[in-house]
């Protein structure tokens, strides 16, 4: 199994999207995946589940380990795709303790998750590299980092690498995928430009050539509670998501041996 | 106006980002050599770095220490009580000769089998100092790290018939080699099978 972390220094970057739309890609593509919600607002609960308040989740997990595993994995229509909600235990919404506070459940939880034959977990993170984040980055196989097409989002980058070359001492293996633009709008100089400005900043290795646009079709898809690829308009975007994967699968193969089989 | 280069240093953003890409820059951290099993949670560099001191082991061969005999004496053929009695002894030897509160005691797996602290952030630091102390080939040495004003977490890894204890204490100052050298010897007379009358 493969654990990849989606976080970002930034709030409001679309990692809950990317999340959401990339598991199901994943899933679509016959990969065994679990998309797990580390975010304590929940989003991807919901987005996903009307009783997504209801349901134990992850930060239940971490809280208390008498929970199992399988009292948390909401299965969907898809055989191949599972979720699992942020939960109830809503403490960690203040910032859920310190560094390091976490990392044993954490990797505890990523073991469960091996041992129940997922092939994939990715993980929606809360925005910030530190608290029970950095536990989930410092725990996992690699990284991904959406990032807004616009020049604040932009200036954020050096301190976005400070943090995670912090995390990489925690955790020498985290393989990097890189950044993922979003929101990228190609009729917006200014989203254009900013999107220009970071691929030459950084290697090109280190920012995804598949890119996300800001689209409509992403609101009416999380008002639905669906992944964008199931609206009856949404193939043109999920094909996107499908180009990401690839890309993420080229990265992983060579790099490690991670795998991301299919079932 | 440039709305993204007058705000950063694209050579510096350039090293860091290259740094990243490189995989695999330092060894993993062989957990398996702390000997706390796969439930072990490593260390933070944070906590480690600035504050930690790790003296040099304590020779065997010098006087014999300060303090008092940590334990009443027994005749190798008296049966001692149960082992949470002699550990109860131990920790009010602890507290006698060195001040010391918030004792605590960790097996080879990282698991609590005594506990006075009731802080898993000692715990986890104790682990973490306990591994950072190891070094291949060699048993692992005491550590210790100022925690507050006049308090200073001792950690004192001791090989014993269970395996290897990790014993923390706050205690106001460091302990001195002697004291480690007799706190080692006191743990592992408890941590000793009872012996059959």
């Amino acid at each position: 199994m493969i654990s990849i972390a989606v976080s970002s220094q930034k709030g409001g970057v679309g990692k809950t999207t990317v999340s959401i739309n990339l598991a199901h890609s994943f899933a679509r593509a016959g990969v065994r995946t679990l998309l797990v919600d580390a975010d304590p607002q929940g989003s991807v609960g919901l987005s996903l589940t009307r009783q997504s308040r209801l349901l134990a989740g992850f930060y239940d997990y971490l809280a208390d380990p008498g929970i199992p595993l399988e009292r948390l994995i909401v299965p969907t229509r898809l055989e191949t795709f599972s979720l699992v909600a942020s939960g109830q235990a809503s403490d960690y919404e203040a910032g859920g303790g310190g560094m390091g506070a976490h990392l044993a459940r954490v990797r505890a939880f990523l073991r469960s998750v091996a041992g129940r034959g997922f092939d994939l977990c990715l993980i929606d993170t809360a925005a910030g590299l530190f608290g029970v984040t950095g536990d989930v980055i410092a725990s996992s196989d690699a990284i991904m980092i959406p990032q807004q097409a616009e020049p604040l989002g932009i200036r954020s980058i050096p301190k976005l690498l400070e943090g995670l070359n912090r995390l990489r001492v925690m955790n020498p293996r985290l393989t990097v995928l890189g950044v993922l633009l979003t929101m990228v709008q190609n009729d917006l100089a200014e989203s254009t430009e900013a999107a220009g400005a970071l691929r030459q900043l950084l290697p090109p290795e280190m920012v995804f050539q598949t890119q996300i646009p800001r689209d409509g079709l992403f609101i009416r898809a999380s008002a639905r509670g669906l992944p964008i690829g199931v609206l009856e308009d949404g193939a043109g975007a999920q094909v996107v998501f499908d180009s990401l994967r690839a890309e993420i699968e080229t990265k992983l193969e060579p790099n490690s041996g991670h795998h991301a089989a299919r079932g | 106006m440039d709305p993204i280069y007058p705000w950063l240093d694209p050579v510096e953003v350039r090293r860091l980002a290259e740094r990243l890409m490189k995989p695999d820059r330092e060894p993993a951290m062989a957990v398996a050599d702390a000997g706390f099993g796969e439930g072990f949670v490593g260390y933070a560099s944070e906590q480690v770095a600035a504050v930690v001191t790790q003296p040099p082991p304590p020779p065997r061969e010098e006087s014999p220490p300060a303090v008092q005999a940590p334990l009443p004496p027994e005749s190798p053929n008296t049966a001692r009580g149960p082992f949470l009695d002699r550990i109860t002894r131990f920790r009010d030897w602890m507290r006698h000769n060195f001040s010391a509160t918030g004792i605590f005691i960790l097996d080879r797996e990282g698991a609590v089998i005594f506990d006075e602290s009731n802080h898993g952030r000692l715990h986890f630091l104790a682990r973490s100092l306990a591994l950072a102390s190891r070094r291949p080939g060699a048993s692992a040495g005491n550590v210790h790290v100022k925690i507050g004003a006049g308090a200073t977490l001792e950690v004192i890894p001791v090989e014993t018939a269970y395996g290897c204890l990790v014993l923390g204490a706050v205690v106001p100052d460091a302990l001195d080699p002697p004291s480690v050298l007799a706190v080692m010897d006191a743990l592992t007379m408890v941590a000793s099978p009872p012996v059959e009358s």
